[in-house]
């Protein structure tokens, strides 16, 4: 797809939406220094010139974003415009979808993920992730959360462990507690972390998912809309513990609420129909005083 | 919108027009049932039953259906009753009445006489006739007058007689005669289906409601005959097997229980002929087949599914797999005695019995492993890999649990076919027709340490051993006869002892399926 062609599909729907921007307008609307925010912070993940393409689909068109660390980024757009594909590049998870692929580079701590030669596996523990739709494994709660860890052999609770009295069955225990008790979970799930997970309700399933990625201990965390399915009461728990992550880690949130991303997160960036990032800087600016019109108005409701 | 479909939302005012169709739905149920017994056998068609030879009774009440039936759809058409017909009953009811009343047509015609040109004009006349008169009038009259007319004819022959106990017709052409004690539970059968069909439908008074009644009917009647059958089959073997499996059994006494079949060999020794050898052989030749294509089988399924690149490869082996499980067993036999054999001692064995069947297992529990494992969600292999764990230990962990179920259906699919199996079993494995309690292979206590390659041997897995549908079907060719007092006896004792051991693993697979079911989703 030609860069023309897709700008004017944008200016089409715009139209639909009922907004008088044309074609021309819309290329030029788009400038590379909206997006080069100066981080604050040592940049944690630094992404140059990503771009993506299912198949002839080209979902993600050359972005670049540094991401800094312990603070919260979040990411919004409207639906299908590449928010979720874009953490996937993060923890290379897009690796696993076959039509997918990548170019251009995304530096881990200064490495290059994309490189030749990087260890998936332990990539993913640093670089931890909570899926847009809850998906929790077919087995008790207490195995979901502490899946991660008895798999990277952090606890021991086989038959051989047993037997050799390597089991600690208190710290699994304890590692189970905490991460619930974080996800605001553990005071609904306490009296059955016996049952089977696939038993408990979507937004306990949201939370279940989050604890289980929160007990492999990562550095970075990639949340795509973690509050989709919650009450207000745990969506504001969610919001809390998001906040309260970003002091020791990195937190990438994608979320469709902007009272959320305003609430919750440094920095914000936007992205538009089409696969572009418009506009990356601090929440309070995007939010105030953003530099694009298109970017103004979406996030007053007029288009998305 | 026209509103001219609309039935009355609430029901509940049983009309005397319901209960009487209600009534007849019930008797063809009735009728249906005890057709089904006299063409078991449990009733002959020429019992005495209220004055009355069964067959004319059959046709008396079959001719009162059919005049019923024929009622229910005037009362319908003329209107005196309320109910919602379509305007035509459908093709799929009147390419069925066409067929029925051409074969009728041809086969009145071919009693009489006629030649097959004119068999088949009297059938195509007939045959167009039942296609007019179900397709063309309103649905009340189309699904009930050529019912009517079936039922009416087919009521009339059994009571006139022309159809009857005594009845028989050499078929021209093929060496066979066909009894009326076979013809007419036939004639009985069919008929009560349809008068029993199109009450139903008057019951539920036409259109969408009445053909919902029709089909449960229909259903109903043919799923409780299927079952009827099956169970009928067990029954058979059951009560015929019965003495044998409990001769000379006893409960208290220096063994508590004494059950001679189950422990005795059949030798001169034995006061009660027994099948203990081959029980204990069929036992372990499953428990090595599976020992050997489980693991082997699942292990490839693992490979195919999760490892293979899904193309050409994936897909050729599947279509191998596929030939391999529809594959007669017999050529599995020929392949284990020309194979197996000369690798095993040059002698038909134990092994190279549970290495065949082990060769016939492998497909299907490599095909229903690999449809498990497909059908795991994708999501827990994501969110397992999202963790940071790697591949083995996601399909460890996740997957292969997730699979176990479908896993097991496999086995126990595979397992009800190897048990009974005869053929691989006569070329590979052997045995006598009446081995002694000896000749029972000792597995377990076989195992023997020695100091030299392969260090471990043991001579029950390489000496041949009997099973239990080899020495029934050895017992069969030998006409029966032997050394054991009660040939027959042993023989049905021996058949029921075969089902109730595929019986038992069935139960074992079907545990372990329901125990993993659970674990997964409660
Ligand atoms: N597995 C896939 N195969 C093919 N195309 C895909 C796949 N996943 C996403 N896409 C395409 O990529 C584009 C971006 O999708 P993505 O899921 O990243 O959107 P999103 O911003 O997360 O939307 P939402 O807010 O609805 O979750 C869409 O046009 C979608 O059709
Ligand atoms: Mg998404």
């Amino acid at each position: 797809m030609s860069q023309t062609d897709t700008a004017e599909t944008t200016a089409n729907r715009t139209d639909g939406e009922g907004v008088s921007t044309t074609a021309g307008e819309t290329v030029e609307e788009t400038r590379p220094e909206w997006t080069c925010h100066e981080t604050d912070g040592e940049t944690k993940l630094a992404v140059g010139d990503l771009d993506v393409h299912y198949g002839d689909d080209h979902a993600l068109k050359g972005v670049s974003m540094d991401i800094p660390e312990e603070s919260v980024t979040a990411l919004i757009g409207p639906s299908g415009c590449g928010k979720s594909t874009f953490l996937r590049c993060l923890n290379r998870m897009n690796d696993r979808i076959r039509a997918a692929s990548v170019d251009g580079t995304v530096e881990f701590d200064g490495e290059n993920i994309y490189q030749d030669g990087v260890d998936l596996v332990e990539l993913r523990k640093r670089v931890g992730m909570v899926f847009q739709s809850p998906n929790p494994f077919p087995k008790s709660i207490r195995e979901n959360v502490s899946y991660g860890p008895r798999k990277h052999g952090d606890i021991e609770t086989g038959l051989l462990a047993r037997l050799t009295g390597r089991a600690e069955p208190d710290r699994e225990e304890d590692l189970v507690k905490r991460s619930l008790e974080r996800a605001a979970l553990w005071e609904e799930v306490r009296d059955r972390l016996d049952d089977n997970a696939l038993g408990l309700s979507g937004g306990q399933q949201q939370r279940l998912c989050i604890a289980r990625c929160l007990a492999v201990d990562p550095e970075v965390i990639l949340m795509d809309e973690p509050a989709s399915a919650l009450d207000p009461i745990a969506t504001a728990k969610i919001e809390d513990l998001i906040e309260d992550l970003a002091e020791d880690y990195t937190v990438v949130v994608v979320t469709h609420s902007m009272q959320q991303a305003a609430r919750v997160s440094d920095q914000t960036a936007v992205f538009l129909t089409g696969g572009e990032l418009v506009e990356y800087d601090d929440t309070q600016k995007i939010f105030e005083d953003p530099e694009s019109q298109r970017v103004e108005d979406y996030i007053s409701g007029k288009f998305g | 919108m026209s509103r001219a479909t609309r039935t009355a939302l609430v029901r509940d005012d049983r009309t005397a027009y319901e209960a009487a169709a209600g009534a007849a739905v019930g008797i063809s149920g009735i009728v249906f049932v005890v057709g089904l017994a006299t063409l078991l056998g449990v009733v002959g068609i020429d019992d005495p039953v209220a004055g009355l030879e069964l067959s004319v009774l059959f046709g008396v009440v079959l001719l009162a259906l059919g005049v019923t039936v024929v009622g229910f759809g005037m009362a319908s058409r003329l209107g005196y009753v309320d109910a919602a017909p379509q305007p035509s009953a459908g093709i799929v009811a009147a390419a069925a009445f066409t067929g029925i009343w051409f074969a009728v047509g041809a086969a009145v015609s071919g009693a009489a006489g006629i030649g097959t040109a004119g068999r088949l004009a009297v059938g195509a006349v007939l045959g167009g006739s039942a296609f007019a008169v179900t397709a063309f009038p309103r649905e009340d009259v189309g699904s009930t007058v050529p019912v009517g007319a079936v039922a009416g004819l087919c009521g009339l022959s059994l009571v006139v007689g022309v159809i009857g106990p005594g009845w028989e017709q050499a078929l021209v052409g093929y060496n066979a005669t066909l009894f009326g004690d076979t013809v007419v539970p036939v004639v009985v059968l069919f008929t009560s289906l349809v008068t029993g069909w199109s009450a139903a439908k008057a019951y539920g008074g036409f259109g969408a409601r009445g053909r919902n009644v029709g089909a449960y009917v229909l259903i109903y009647l043919v799923v409780g005959s299927i079952l009827t059958v099956l169970v009928g089959l067990v029954a058979f073997v059951t009560v015929r097997g019965l003495p044998g499996l409990f001769g000379g059994f006893s409960v208290g006494g220096a063994s508590l229980v004494s059950w001679p079949f189950l422990t005795n060999g059949a030798g001169l020794t034995a006061d009660v002929a027994g099948v203990f050898p081959a029980l204990l052989g069929t036992v372990w030749l499953v428990i090595g087949a599976v020992l050997f294509a489980v693991p082997t089988g699942v292990g490839a399924a693992v490979f195919l599914s999760e490892y293979a690149e899904q193309g050409r490869f994936t897909g050729a082996v599947e279509v191998a797999t596929n030939g391999l499980w529809s594959t007669p067993s017999i050529v599995f036999g020929l392949f284990g005695a020309a194979f197996l054999i000369p690798r095993f001692g040059n002698q038909k064995s134990l092994i190279a019995g549970m290495l065949t069947l082990g060769f016939m297992l492998l497909p299907l529990v490599l095909i229903t492993s690999r449809e498990a494992i497909l059908a795991v969600p994708d999501e827990y292999r994501d969110a397992s890999a999202a963790l940071g764990v790697s591949k083995w230990k996601t399909i460890r962990s996740v997957v292969l649990p997730a699979a176990i179920p479908g896993i097991a259906t496999g086995v126990i699919l595979g397992v009800g076919r190897i048990a009974g199996e005869t053929a691989p079993i006569l070329l590979t494995m052997g045995g006598g027709v009446l081995p002694g309690k000896s000749a029972a292979p000792d597995v377990l206590g076989g195992f023997q340490l020695s100091g030299s390659p392969p260090f471990v041997s043991n001579p029950a897995l390489l000496e041949a051993t009997s099973a239990l549908p080899y020495q029934l079907y050895a017992l069969i060719t030998a006409g029966l006869s032997g050394n054991i007092e009660n040939p027959q006896e042993f023989a049905w004792g021996l058949a029921l002892t075969l089902l109730l051991v595929v019986l038992v693993f069935y139960a074992v697979g079907i545990a372990t399926r329901y125990y993993f079911r659970r674990k997964l989703h409660q």
